[in-house]
């Protein structure tokens, strides 16, 4: 089904939420991925059957406990790892295209950054890296210094990494990830090393600036508030084997702040991600 | 106001580190001064009373005041096969070890064949390579290189794969291609290694020039030679002096590979202040 781009541009959660399985070439779509590690004497499977649709411009966080194969499921939509079978198609792309046209922006757990180069030299990366691709999204790349700016790293724009604080270089690691304008960003849980407070204002932020980009964010946490804050899908995964327990729309206006985070309908949420996680560990199959 | 205090907080430092600095050299020069003093002067009162085994201080001295030009142009020739062997044994290590950390067989194939070429001692095909190559340069150079080869290939090894797998993930998700990712990731990564290595290759490949000059009898220039014409005719003072000078030049070689890696490493751990 193809979508208006009223939807689009409002990005109204009520409306987008029931499309979830809508498929589309605007979308990512995931398709019977399954992925098997074979280590010395034994063979973990890490996803199975895994299958998901996500249309342009939503946000869609993925939760389990650890082990359930979150990153290897990034990690084959970033092109970082091929499954065994399944497809993935990003904006009617194959991942690899996607990959080539510099279309996949990818926040890893540590904020890897070039200790070499300052904090503007580390977001020029990705603009000096695979330079004559079509570039990313609608071809608008960010001066990486007023990217940096709104980000409120402007006093520390020739500093190195080792100079900056945890969160701080968390920030540049987003920053490098917008800077080339990318359609999909993919974050593997790049929050978890922080404290609750610092989280809380890189939440903000990443809002914010997903707001005002339209970008197609998968993202992947170990913190229900965090999922329910952000995500306008929640996609609960359970271990051994890893698979898609359940879909959780997230109906709830935006801005979330702080109000809406003690409202009845956001616990509602939180309730029902809870419940599905605690599933996982009742009913072992 | 919060700039003010920002500015009081980064002087104090400045002052704070440039009070660290001083108290760091005064620690830093001092003891070894003292301890080279010290062995300046046992050696000069066992050679005063042991003629034949030593010379003394002051005779070695006499040799620089005396005949500078030989000992200048003997320094040269030597320095010359020892930079100009060892750059090319480094530059080729480097070639190698990129090679082999991007080729899996290749590592497999010429690892075994580099390990029995580390474990042969080079010392002993320098009379070969002098009988195939003459009196010139090129044995020298290749002595030089050959020695400096495997200390070098092993740290660019390790220094190529140091880079954090996250790092090269975010190379692949940008579609980096092996060029880019060389030149922008692995190389810069690999530089503490290669640093590192340059400060024990180059002092090695100095041993390796003057074994080169030993092996050929009867050249003329380079400090090996000239100790070995001296032993020759036993003059002490000429063995010691180029003894004297080859230490001076392998202090020289390695002060300039620590100036050139402060320089270049400042991003590094290993180049920020050493205190305790
Ligand atoms: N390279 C690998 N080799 C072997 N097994 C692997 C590999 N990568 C992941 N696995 C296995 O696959 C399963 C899923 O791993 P994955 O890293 O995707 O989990 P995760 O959900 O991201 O966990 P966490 O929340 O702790 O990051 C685990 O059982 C893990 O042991
Ligand atoms: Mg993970």
């Amino acid at each position: 089904m193809p979508e208006s781009d009223a939807t689009r541009v409002s990005r109204h959660p009520a409306k987008s939420t029931n499309d979830v399985y809508a498929t589309g070439d605007d979308g990512v779509s995931i398709s019977g991925i399954w992925k098997t590690f074979t280590t010395r004497n034994e063979r973990t499977v890490a996803v199975q059957d895994i299958n998901l649709q996500i249309r342009r411009g939503q946000f869609v966080t993925i939760i389990g406990p650890s082990g359930c194969g979150k990153s290897t499921l990034l990690r084959i939509v970033a092109g970082l790892l091929s499954p065994d079978c399944g497809s993935v198609s990003i904006f009617g792309e194959t991942v690899s295209h996607a990959a080539e046209s510099k279309h996949i922006g990818f926040v890893p757990q540590t904020p890897a950054l070039l200790p070499w180069r300052t904090v503007t030299e580390n977001v020029q990366l990705p603009l000096q890296v695979n330079k004559y691709s079509t570039s990313g999204g609608d071809g608008r790349q960010s001066d990486p210094r007023e990217l940096l700016e709104s980000f409120g790293l402007g006093a520390v724009l020739d500093r190195r990494p080792h100079e900056l604080s945890g969160g701080m270089q968390q920030r540049v690691a987003i920053a490098r990830a917008f800077v080339f304008d990318p359609m999909i960003l993919l974050m593997d849980e790049p929050f978890s090393a922080l404290d609750e407070f610092t989280r809380e204002a890189q939440r903000r932020g990443l809002l914010e600036l997903w707001q005002s980009n339209q970008k197609t964010v998968l993202f992947i946490t170990h913190s229900v508030a965090e999922a329910v804050e952000l995500s306008d899908v929640i996609v609960v995964m359970s271990p051994q084997p890893g698979r898609i327990q359940a879909v959780i729309p997230v109906d709830l206006p935006r801005p979330r702040g702080n109000l809406v985070e003690n409202s009845d309908p956001f616990h509602a949420v939180e309730v029902a991600i809870r419940r599905e996680l605690r599933r996982n560990w009742n009913q072992p199959e | 106001m919060t700039s003010n205090s920002g500015g009081d907080l980064r002087s104090a430092q400045v002052n704070a580190g440039r009070d660290r600095w001083r108290a760091l050299n005064i620690q830093l020069w001092v003891p070894p001064l003292v301890g080279f003093g010290l062995i300046v002067v046992v050696w000069q009162l066992y050679a005063v009373h042991n003629p034949y085994v030593i010379p003394t201080v002051f005779q070695i001295v006499d040799q620089f005041r005396t005949q500078p030009s030989l000992y200048w142009h003997d320094m040269l020739v030597t320095l010359r096969e020892a930079v100009v062997g060892a750059s090319c044994g480094m530059a080729a290590a480097f070639l190698f070890a990129v090679l082999m950390s991007h080729v899996r067989v290749l590592e497999r194939a010429l690892m075994p064949l580099v390990v029995v070429l580390n474990v042969t001692p080079i010392v002993a095909i320098a009379p070969g390579l002098v009988i195939a190559f003459g009196f010139g340069f090129t044995p020298k150079y290749i002595i030089a290189g050959v020695i400096v080869f495997f200390p070098f290939l092993i740290n660019s090894l390790v220094g190529l794969r140091s880079p954090d797998p996250e790092v090269l993930d975010v190379f692949t998700t940008l579609h980096a291609s092996w060029w880019e990712v060389l030149w922008r990731l692995e190389l810069p990564s690999s530089l503490p290694y290669l640093f590192a290595a340059a400060r024990i290759c180059l002092p090695l490949s100095l041993i390796g020039a003057v074994v080169a000059e030993f092996s050929a009898a009867g050249q003329t220039t380079g400090l090996g030679s000239l100790i070995e014409t001296a032993a020759s005719q036993a003059n002490l003072k000429i063995v010691y002096a180029s003894v004297v000078v080859l230490a001076l030049l392998g202090v020289s070689v390695t002060f300039v590979v620590v100036m050139l890696q402060r320089r270049l490493l400042s991003w590094h751990s290993s180049s920020w202040t050493r205190s305790q």
